[in-house]
């Protein structure tokens, strides 16, 4: 009786709050800086894309549409684009949007002090053809420049140049980090680096605005179960992300939801390809079994990922077949099906391969940086021990986990990747091309996989103008990497959200929280 | 007596230069900073450009050196993670953290006293007993349990206090404080009472203790004897000489509650330097974790200097030139 007393209570309380249409949110990383240029991170570049705009934007289906340019076609025989620009548009601070903020922006975020640059790596030229059209012309034809710029955000050049503020500084912060100019829809009130950060809707938004937020504050909280009880209290209206295990409480309890979605990474296992020889346990310094194809095979078989989904996961994650999610472009259909669970038929491979008697390796894992990541590598460790082969699992917190890989010490590895541009070029670039530092190329192919074909093909993909030529080619690309098994895809992370009731959102599967979709009821 | 000072003195410096000297050995095993400082599109060039800018391809010595030659000039380096400097950002916290120490210690040595007091003279009972036992399970649980419990508790199922934050904070410029509005009071209850358990029940022990053997002592009982009433002998003669080692103990422990406060500053999402110190360290924050350390390192070693020099005013063997 008391506590049902209580509840209506702060129930009158909460839609007190709600009648203002404050939006309270809360995740669990501050964004380091409001420099849309300095750092190539999503929760950087997701808050900010509340406040700056590009040219082209991503919807709710993450196809991109208009933004600060009405249109773009390709130009001189696919080697650039012609960016026709929106007249009327302004600034926070109330100055004009014409291309020279464009190519001050280009500039800006392509020099080298800017972590965006390799965006621009394809781009020869920026001209000015006139107030409202720019062009923007490549070294080859790339086709899918337009969706690889959608986090590219416009600052203005004046604005800039006034406040000292002309190039990101990294090392010394300046008027960028802490202060913002954009064309959004939410203007920043205040800036609280690490504890809070307020908005207000830009009335001279050039858009319709979709939402009802009179004001908005974003909190970081640290701690997944403050976040859960902050939720759960109503002191907050949305957290990102709800621990997997607290999910089944969110929900069940009135007055909170969870929202689940899949998001673009997916997690895999890497192989050392070009280690000659074991590297961890006392199977040390004998012959690396997994460059022997059969083994790498074995493995994939030997891992349940359905039951990985269902016990750890809570069933919010999807199998994954390839380096991508189904989302984004470039997918393979014709490679769709992942590796079945086949126990036997691994020791079968395994045996054949001459290591029926199994054998021992270490396996690297970051234990804070993807959902439940240790959690899946100790699953994995157990699934691979049914089949004969033993790996000694060594989990570290993410700050020493890179560097760790980076100075290749590892036998096999955990890895997630959320391709930047949604298209299936990005991880092939990154992950499955033969590592090549002037050219920059497989920069996290750790593992150091190794294909002439696929190194081959890549560059083709790169500047194929015709859809379904590019998509013939990918398909290529992934049935190498799939059966060469150069990787071992598990599954694609879900997305898990909380929100009061009361509120009405759109998910992104790129885990960016967009503000203008939210509706406070 | 001069020689003593300067003695002690210097031992006070050479403590920090090792504390500093060991905090920056470990930093090189807290992770790469780049990690986080760069997208996953960088290129190895960017990543060397930036190490070559942060001075993190020196040699550790050299960055302590650098460091410590910032610091006698007041600077100590720029903050990774926000790009300002380390020092500012840390006195800007560090109000949050000595409100929450000041409030928790009141608390801790207030409730201590009363209920050390209480149990003393009511030695059964079932108000004794309760009392104990809760204690009890105040000190065995740790911190952060604490902290989620009082959090499910008062926050999600009574919805009387905020779960996390400091509520409306008032600015002075060089001080914040959230004494002056009822959200910021509201707000300092749960972690006080976290962050102050502990020491609580360690008061009130120690007090219970110091209490009882008092009250055995012959001048109570002749007070007893002489028809002074209970009231007069507890409060007047018993509670005075109780509370002599408790203001030593509760003195000791100020440093502690400063420093245990990360774990609590964590569970309340508390903005004071604890939870600067945790996110500087998931941020491999080098700057921002140097000057923390080296601010705690000062705090103890302050606190212990003047400890010393208390000893001096007071044993006059120190004073003659002889150490005891």
């Amino acid at each position: 009786m008391k506590r049902s007393l209580l509840i209506a209570l702060s129930a009158i309380l909460l839609s007190g709050a709600a009648q203002a249409e404050t939006f309270r949110w809360a995740g669990k990383t501050d964004p380091q800086t409001m420099d849309p240029h300095a750092v190539n991170s999503a929760p950087v570049l997701g808050f900010l894309n509340n406040v700056y705009e590009g040219l082209v934007r991503r919807g709710k289906d993450m196809a991109i549409e208009p933004a600060l340019a009405t249109s773009w076609e390709a130009i001189g025989e696919g080697k650039g684009w012609r960016f026709t620009l929106r007249k009327g548009v302004k600034f926070h601070d109330g100055s004009d949007f014409d291309a020279k903020d464009v190519l001050f922006s280009y500039e800006r975020a392509s020099a080298e002090e800017s972590d965006t640059r390799s965006w621009f790596a394809p781009v020869s030229e920026v001209k000015i053809v006139d107030d409202f059209t720019i062009d923007i012309m490549t070294k080859a034809p790339n086709p899918i420049f337009p969706d690889s710029i959608a986090n590219w955000m416009i600052m203005d050049s004046d604005w800039a140049k006034a406040n000292n503020a002309l190039r990101p500084d990294k090392k010394n912060s300046n008027f960028a980090t802490l202060n913002t100019n954009g064309t959004g829809a939410f203007m920043v009130t205040d800036r609280q680096p690490g504890l809070s950060t307020s908005l207000k809707p830009f009335k001279g938004w050039w858009d319709k605005a979709e939402h009802n937020i009179s004001d908005a504050k974003f909190t970081p909280i640290d701690n997944p179960a403050t976040a859960v009880a902050a939720l759960l209290s109503g002191e907050v209206d949305m957290i990102n992300p709800v621990p997997i295990q607290d999910a089944a409480r969110v929900d069940s309890q009135n007055g909170t939801k969870v929202i689940r979605g899949i998001e673009a990474r997916v997690i895999m296992l890497g192989f050392g390809h070009d280690h000659e020889k074991i590297k961890f346990t006392s199977d040390a310094n004998k012959a690396n079994p997994f460059q022997d194809i059969r083994v790498r095979q074995a493995v994939a078989k030997a891992i349940n990922v359905d039951a990985i989904r269902q016990t750890i996961m809570r069933g919010s994650a999807e199998a994954a077949s390839q380096l991508v999610s189904p989302a984004m472009r470039g997918y393979s259909k014709a490679n769709m099906a992942p590796t079945a669970y086949d126990p036997e038929g691994a020791k079968k491979l395994l045996a054949d391969a001459g290591y029926g008697d199994g054998f021992s390796f270490g396996l690297k894992c970051p234990n804070n940086r993807y959902l439940n990541d240790e959690a899946v590598c100790q699953a994995v460790t157990a699934m691979l021990a049914q089949v004969g082969i033993k790996a000694e699992l060594d989990a570290m917190p993410v700050q020493t986990y890179w560097p760790e890989l980076r100075a290749d010490n590892f036998d096999m590895y955990m890895l997630g990747w959320s391709p930047g541009t949604f298209d299936h070029e990005h991880p092939v670039r990154f992950l499955v091309s033969t590592p090549n530092k002037e050219k920059k190329l497989g920069s996290w192919n750790f593992g150091g996989f190794s294909n002439a074909r696929v190194d081959d093909l890549l560059p083709m993909v790169q500047s194929e103008i015709d859809d379904s030529k590019r998509q013939g080619m990918i398909d290529e690309i992934v049935s190498i990497y799939q059966s060469e098994q150069a990787y071992v895809p598990l599954y694609v992370q879900p997305l898990v959200w909380g929100t009061r009731d009361n509120i009405a959102l759109t998910q992104r599967p790129d885990n960016f929280f967009i503000l203008r979709w939210v509706n406070v009821k | 007596m001069i020689s003593y000072i300067i003695k002690r003195a210097m031992q006070s410096v050479v403590v920090l230069l090792a504390v500093g000297l060991v905090a920056f050995g470990m930093f090189r095993f807290v992770g790469d900073p780049i990690d986080n400082m760069l997208g996953q599109e960088r290129t190895d060039a960017d990543v060397e450009r930036l190490r070559e800018l942060l001075g993190l391809n020196d040699p550790f010595i050299v960055q302590y050196w650098d460091f410590l030659t910032g610091a006698i000039q007041g600077d100590m380096g720029v903050s990774f993670r926000q790009g300002r400097p380390a020092l500012d950002i840390i006195l800007e916290r560090l109000p949050a953290t000595l409100e929450l120490a000041t409030v928790s210690a009141v608390f801790a040595m207030v409730m201590g006293i009363l209920l050390g007091i209480y149990t003393a003279i009511n030695r059964k009972g079932f108000v004794t007993t309760t009392i104990l036992t809760t204690s009890l399970i105040g000190v065995s649980l740790p911190t952060f349990l604490i902290g989620i419990l009082l959090i499910y508790i008062f926050a999600v199922e009574l919805g009387w206090l905020p779960s996390f934050g400091r509520g409306d904070v008032v600015d002075f410029g060089w001080w914040t404080t959230g004494l002056t509005s009822w959200a910021g009071i509201k707000s300092l209850i749960l972690p006080a009472i976290t962050l102050g358990l502990y020491q609580m029940t360690l008061i009130m022990r120690l007090v219970r203790s110091e209490m009882s053997e008092i009250l055995r002592q012959d001048y109570i009982r002749f007070a007893r004897a002489r028809g002074l009433t209970e009231k007069t002998i507890n409060f007047r003669h018993a509670v005075k000489n109780t509370l002599i080692p408790v203001i030593t103990v509760a003195g000791l422990q100020i440093g502690s509650i400063i420093a245990f406060s990360i774990i609590t500053e964590t569970v309340f999402q508390w903005p004071g330097v604890g939870l600067l110190f945790i996110d500087s360290v998931q941020f491999v924050d080098i700057p921002v974790m140097a000057s923390y350390l080296m601010l705690i390192s000062v705090m103890f070693v302050g606190i212990n200097f003047i400890v010393d020099m208390l000893y001096l005013a007071i044993d006059p063997r120190l004073r003659d030139g002889k150490e005891g």
